[in-house]
């Protein structure tokens, strides 16, 4: 990532989009929009002292919504460009209010408002699509329960669980869990501002608010306002921390999850969805079970699927290790449902296809290994562009020129093309590199012969 | 006319042909609609089948 931030012979359009192209392989128009970061990339250091002091709370994309950003934002730490960007939805200087806190804060003079979208035309030869794909949406499946039940995620989102950079550190604590803890939080924040209300007034009366309240309960202090001020904020207290304390006990209990379960061929191989198979999801849950294992050695993971399609180089020894070191078992079967236990503990009830018997099993998580989905805008992007879709909306090629769309001089490579993991998306990448650098040579023969 | 590339997305596949290309001597134009590249990849914990760092 860091080499293509530093290529010379790379420019780096990121927060940009193309809008329109014509032409043809040799000689394409393109039309490209840089969307106003807000932010000058050029200034930008990067140092995230702005985001620190922006009020503006916002759900993290990159976390796949686990986390929090804020509204001026590094999409993530390691990023390229390391610039930071104003979310235009979010901040408040940008909708009417008053703020520009970050821009007060930025010692590099680096925020701007007033910043607009820049068009950008070029000149080029050939074109590759190398757009990728999008995570399938698991709640279409409804018997799967994703988002009704907290332990129920979705592969993505348990990469960032894993990930050390992600929001629990890199610790499988449990989404239900996580909710209990940020309540106890804000429930802390309250108990701390109604404490500092009933302290003054026990310093004031030199007596504990528990022992007032008997006595006011029991009739005393009918008339005095000052008692009765005293008396509600009393009340308005318990009313924090009689469930901050419930809370409290119930998250003492607290671990990481160590029984996993992995559901694989979500929305792919089901004719409702995705009839194809991803390819990489087998092997994702394999690697997520084998990582778990190596951060919490007591962790046992059930995959259930059809099957395990290890097909790749050496992936079957892989499998093979995860079963033998790893506490992983795979469990032959088709999974019906997924329900609450106790203890927000997701039960699957699947058929184990082997005994032909239906059977249930509680878990502490369970992971959806979701299908590789054509990304949202496709139909408007392969417009632009003039290629054609195949029957799933990926860019259609012919198997005797896997990386040509159908309009020469433009190319594919990676997901945007077909389901496929990183080594196989390298591979189409490089192959798509080639048969574009020959359109520009061709450019450059025929410069040659205008010339001659 | 120009011999130049333009890169549709920064993912692994994005990131690998502009990197080629750009060793041949091509210059390449990268558009990436999110804020940073990067793509699926850099959200990846570790990947298989060796376990290495995803970035
Ligand atoms: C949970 C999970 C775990 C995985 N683990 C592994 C693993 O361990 N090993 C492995 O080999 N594979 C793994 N994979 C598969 C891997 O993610 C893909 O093979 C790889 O990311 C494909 O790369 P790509 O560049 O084609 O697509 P992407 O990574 O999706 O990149 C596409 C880029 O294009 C951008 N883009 C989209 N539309 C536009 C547009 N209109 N204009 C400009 N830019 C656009 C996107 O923002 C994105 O940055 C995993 C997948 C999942 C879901
Ligand atoms: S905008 Fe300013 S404060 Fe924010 S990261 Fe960039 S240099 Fe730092
Ligand atoms: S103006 Fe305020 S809300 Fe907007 S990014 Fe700056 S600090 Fe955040």
């Amino acid at each position: 990532m860091l080499d293509v931030g530093r290529h010379p012979n790379i420019e780096l359009l990121a927060y940009s989009e193309v809008e329109k192209v014509e032409g043809e392989a040799g000689n394409f128009k393109v039309t490209i929009r840089r969307k106003a970061r807000y932010v000058d990339e050029d200034k930008c250091t990067g140092c995230g002292a702005c985001a620190e002091k922006c009020p503006t709370v916002v759900s993290d994309a990159f976390n796949e919504g686990l986390g929090e950003r804020r509204a001026i934002y590094s999409y993530f730490a390691q990023g390229i460009p390391s610039t930071h960007t104003i979310d235009a939805d979010h901040c408040r200087q940008l909708n009417g209010k008053k703020c520009g806190i970050c821009a007060k804060t930025c010692q590099a003079d680096a925020i701007n408002f007033d910043q607009e979208d820049r068009i950008l035309e070029l000149d080029v030869a050939g074109i590759i699509i190398a757009a990728g794909y999008d995570v399938f949406d698991p709640s279409l499946i409804p018997e799967y329960r994703y988002r009704e039940i907290a332990n129920v995620v979705t592969a993505i989102e348990f990469e960032r669980l894993l990930s050390a950079s992600g929001p629990t550190g890199g610790h499988m604590d449990r989404p239900s869990d996580r909710a209990v803890e940020a309540e106890i939080a804000g429930l802390e924040k309250k108990a701390k501002k109604s404490q500092k209300a009933i302290s003054k007034l026990e310093e004031k009366f030199n007596e504990p608010s528990a022992q007032f309240y008997k006595k006011y309960q029991a009739g005393e202090y009918k008339d005095d306002e000052d008692r009765k001020k005293w008396a509600d904020k009393y009340t308005a207290h318990l009313a924090v921390t009689e469930p901050l304390e419930e809370l409290k006990k119930q998250a003492e209990g607290f671990t990481v999850a160590k029984r996993l379960a992995f559901i694989q061929c979500v929305g792919s191989r089901d004719f409702r969805f995705y009839p194809f198979c991803s390819g990489y999801c087998c092997m994702h849950s394999i690697k997520e079970a084998i990582i778990s294992h190596e951060h919490e050695p007591e962790t046992t993971s059930s995959i259930f699927g059809m099957d395990i399609r290890a097909v790749g180089k050496g992936f079957e020894e892989y499998k093979i290790r995860g079963g033998n070191n790893s506490n992983i078992t795979y469990v032959r079967s088709r999974v019906a449902e997924i329900t609450e236990g106790p203890d927000n503990n997701p039960v699957v009830i699947y058929e184990d296809t082997r005994e032909r018997k239906v059977k249930r099993q509680e878990f502490d998580m369970v992971v959806l290994a979701t299908a590789c989905a054509p990304i949202k805008g496709i139909a408007e992007l392969a417009k632009t562009l003039g290629v054609e879709l195949d029957k799933y909306n990926f860019i259609k090629t012919s198997s005797l020129s896997p990386v040509d769309s159908t309009t020469p001089g433009i190319f594919v490579c990676g997901c945007a093309e077909s389901p496929m993991d990183v080594p196989e998306s390298v591979a189409q990448a490089s192959s798509a590199a080639e048969r574009a650098a020959e359109t520009s040579f061709q450019t450059d023969l025929e410069k040659e012969k205008a010339v001659a | 006319m120009s011999k130049d590339i333009l890169v549709i997305g920064g993912g692994i596949a994005g990131m690998q042909s502009s990197l080629d290309l750009a060793d041949m001597g091509i210059k390449v134009h990268l558009v990436e609609k999110l804020p940073s590249i990067g793509g699926k990849m850099a959200q990846l914990d570790k990947t298989f089948p060796t376990n290495d760092c995803a970035i």
